[in-house]
């Protein structure tokens, strides 16, 4: 702008100026850095909402404690028992906790006017004023002790009714705000400090709070280890059996039968992967369901029936990594298939006559031509297995008894749907930050495994 | 070691490639397979090396039937067209590699990979890969690794296509000393007429799936069985001219030439058209028969001029002379040719 504005000035006429400006416009956008910022643009701005925005969220709220209970809007402040408990146990101020949560009983006239209404005689209310107004007692029995003292001498029920008048307990009380609260507090402790304050405030907030503990919890929690392994497990497995080694057999297989039914038996493969998730898992489970094919076979040989799928951890195992697998391998199996049919016939031809049988040439030929293919569908199935989620949820659901609960289903039964119905958002957005930080992990390993290689080919020398 | 194709036929589904092909290659000696492109060369190949499984016939090597014998077990070296140098591999362990799938012990292995590098003079090349060497290096790593098994025969498809004319020249008598040196069995497909008649014992011209003549190559030049023979070898090519037999002479009516019927030949009956087969250097200034036309071009190749002579009826006729500059373009010359050294066909190819 001030360029142009300069041009103006020295200019003979403004109408220059703004032809110049459009000019200079033109020629940014003529230059590829401009016209290629343009272009992005668009992909860009969906980038950020899409990807950056839920990201930058599930990073935000991995560090409160939202959950069903807190809300995610602002709370209220109620000396709940649990809050007692945190007040005692985590700010080690368990006299006070215990002070508020017993009921307090102090002679004021908001209790006389009490006894009043419920008919109680006068003679006792103006006695109790008259002698007690402004006492508190911490405990009943003193109280009643005192009221039986009274010059009225009121029967035991009649006592009973007059302390329970003058009862002023916190325990379960919700206030709006902290001033409320504290207002309420100093009336049965008087002399608060300022921690004392403090931790009150924060022990009986219901609403959510910036907090670490996720992190904590996750770094410690049992479940963690055994989900860890269990997906450590489920990915691994998957991947060596099927996204790579069965899709690799079945294309090493296609090479060699001919072309027509080689094309028939990729599409074959392929279906699992083109049809509906929801129709591809029933059908698995309709196999291994009690009375489908599976036992109704096996009844013919006196097997009992039972559902397959979740009689055991070992068998939902295996259902979990043939149905994932059998999705899995036809991507493999396509890009294998596509790179050993670019290595030249005449390799093959030169193999043979070399003396290299079949599986010599698969060793020394097919292989080494699959290393980047394999390298990629590595990386890409981990990353996508890491992730998967519906085929396992549809089928076994983390069964049984957590068995094949893997990290994105537990995100999912942490975070969005569990049987307790306390759904902890902060908890599960711990986790899939996580997940997200170990795939982004994985995925700078991988580009570095790639750009390493393509560094160190050497260039073209020629005498 | 001695090969033979007895009757052997070849066809792609219904396309009939080789029919009947009889062949033999001598021990030792090294064959040219000739012909245009698409009749049959590599096909022929690759049915010898056991890559494309015969239609009809026999192979042997020496007295050994090898017609079911896996390419695996033929010990076979070939020379692909296109070299087939393993990428992955590097220079050493392309020309190691048919010697490791024999599972020779390691140090045998390298003994012999650095004999035959010193033999094709790669030796500084051997920690390379096929993409860091120019054409020409490639075909010697590819001639190495054919060679390093000590194999039965030899088979070299277009090895030099793809060099340059300096390289071309170089390669054609490496191949050939190497040839020479280990006393190889070989069978080099080629379309150069020149790279056939240099390096081999015997020219094998192929036509359409068939071999129309085996002989060496100036047998083969000299006495061509076939029209389409005589057209394939020479550079610059023979001119062919129609003629008829006249009163025991050859002539060409409508230009004004009779010549006489080359001996040998048979005199055909009066009347019978024939075509004649004249070659660039028997038409010049000595011969006997004279024929006149018009210079339509003229071609400086160094020590000699090219001309091409346009006769009364409109057939061009080539000479090859020692570079003069009495003649130029456009002039009407009387010129001879060494009517003995012509030959004579019948119209459909024949040799008379
Ligand atoms: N796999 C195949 N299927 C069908 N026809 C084939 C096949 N391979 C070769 N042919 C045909 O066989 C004929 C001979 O092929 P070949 O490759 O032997 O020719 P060539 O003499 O080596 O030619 P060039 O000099 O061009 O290499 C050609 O007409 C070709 O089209
Ligand atoms: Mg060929």
């Amino acid at each position: 702008m001030t360029a142009s504005r300069d041009i103006a000035r020295d200019g003979p006429a403004p109408v220059t100026a703004r032809a110049v400006s459009a000019r200079g416009l033109a020629s940014w956008l003529n230059s590829s850095k401009g016209l290629g910022l343009v272009l992005l643009a668009p992909a860009m701005v969906l980038v950020v909402l899409f990807f950056l925005v839920p990201v930058v969220v599930t990073g935000l709220i991995a560090f409160t404690n939202m959950s069903t209970a807190t809300g995610i809007t602002g709370g209220a402040y109620q000396v709940s028992p649990s809050a007692l408990r945190v007040l005692t146990d985590q700010h080690g101020m368990g006299a006070l906790a215990e002070r508020l949560g017993q009921p307090t009983y102090t002679v004021d006239e908001q209790g006389l006017a009490t006894l009043e209404e419920m008919g109680i005689e006068p003679g006792i209310v103006a006695g109790l004023r008259e002698r007690h107004l402004g006492e508190t007692y911490s405990s009943r029995r003193e109280f009643e002790r005192a009221i039986r003292a009274l010059p009225e001498r009121p029967a035991t029920r009649t006592v009973k009714r007059i302390s329970a008048a003058f009862s002023r307990s916190l325990a379960n009380e919700r206030f709006a705000s902290a001033g409320a609260l504290i207002a309420a507090a100093e009336a049965v402790e008087p002399d608060l400090d300022a921690a004392e304050k403090q931790a009150l405030v924060e022990a009986t907030y219901t609403g959510w709070t910036w907090t670490s503990e996720n992190f904590r919890r996750l770094a410690t929690s049992r479940d963690t280890e055994r989900v860890f392994f269990n997906t450590l497990f489920f990915v691994a497995t998957t991947l060596v059996l099927f996204n790579t080694g069965y899709a690799m057999v079945l294309a090493i297989a296609t090479h060699y039968i001919p072309e027509r039914a080689a094309g028939i038996f990729r599409i074959i493969w392929f279906l699992p992967r083109i049809s509906p998730v929801v129709i591809y898992v029933l059908l698995w489970k309709w196999l291994a369901w009690d009375t489908g094919f599976l036992s109704a076979l096996l009844s013919n040989f006196g097997v009992r029936p039972r559902n397959w799928m979740l009689d055991s951890a070992t068998n939902a195992w295996v259902f979990v990594i043939l149905i994932n697998g059998f999705v899995g391998a036809s991507m493999g199996m396509v890009i294998f298939a596509s790179a050993i049919k670019a290595i030249p016939q005449s390799l093959f031809h030169a193999a043979a006559v070399d003396g290299a049988y079949r599986w010599q040439q698969i060793r020394h030929i097919i292989l080494p031509h699959l290393k980047w293919p394999i390298l990629f569908v590595t990386c890409y199935q981990t990353l996508s297995l890491l992730t998967s989620i519906d085929q396992t949820l549809l089928s076994t659901d983390g069964g049984p008894g957590g068995a094949t609960e893997i990290w994105s289903l537990w995100i999912y039964h942490t975070a969005l749907n569990n049987y307790a119905g306390n759904l902890q958002y902060g908890y599960g957005a711990a986790m899939a930050l996580v997940l997200v930080v170990i795939g982004i992990t994985l995925s700078l390993l991988y580009l570095r495994l790639f750009n390493y290689n393509a560094l160190i080919i050497k260039p073209r020398i020629e005498h | 070691m001695r090969i033979l194709l007895d009757k052997f036929s070849k066809s792609f589904g219904d396309v009939r490639v080789i029919e009947d092909m009889t062949l033999e290659v001598n021990d030792g000696e090294m064959l040219a397979l000739l012909g245009p492109s698409g009749c049959g060369k590599s096909t022929t190949l690759f049915a010898i090396c056991g890559i494309h499984k015969v239609s009809g016939g026999r192979i042997f090597f020496g007295e050994r039937d090898m017609t079911d014998v896996p390419s695996q077990e033929r010990n076979v070296g070939v020379v692909f067209q296109s070299y087939a140098l393993y990428p992955h591999m590097t220079v050493a362990e392309n020309i190691a590699f048919p010697l490791r799938i024999r599972k020779l012990p390691e140090a045998e292995v390298k003994r012999q990979m650095e004999e035959m590098a010193r033999l094709v003079h790669i030796e500084e090349l051997l920690g390379r890969r096929p993409a860091e060497l120019s054409g020409g290096q490639q075909q010697r790593v590819a001639l190495a690794r054919a060679l390093v098994r000590r194999p039965n025969v030899l088979l070299l498809d277009e090895p030099l296509a793809n060099l340059d004319a300096k390289l071309r020249l170089e390669m054609r008598s490496e191949i050939r000393r190497i040839q020479l040196e280990t006393g190889i069995t070989a069978i080099l497909v080629t379309h150069d007429q020149v790279e056939a008649m240099s390096m081999c014992d015997r020219i094998a011209i192929m036509n359409a799936g068939r071999i129309i003549q085996i002989a060496t190559p100036q047998e083969m030049y000299r006495n061509p069985r076939t029209a389409f023979v005589a057209g394939f070898l020479g550079n610059p090519p023979i001119a062919f001219l129609d003629a008829v037999a006249r009163d025991g002479w050859l002539a060409v009516e409508d230009a004004d030439i009779r010549l006489p019927v080359p001996p040998g030949t048979r005199t055909p009956p009066d009347g019978t058209p024939v075509v004649l087969g004249i070659r660039p250097e028997t038409l010049g200034r000595e011969g006997d028969a004279p024929i006149r036309g018009r210079v339509t071009f003229v071609e400086t190749q160094g020590r000699e001029n090219l001309y091409d002579i346009t006769l009364a009826n409109g057939s061009v006729l080539r000479s090859i002379q020692r570079v003069s500059d009495d003649v130029s373009l456009n002039d009407e010359v009387e010129w001879r040719v060494r009517s003995d050294q012509i030959f004579v066909f019948s119209q459909n190819g024949e040799r008379l």
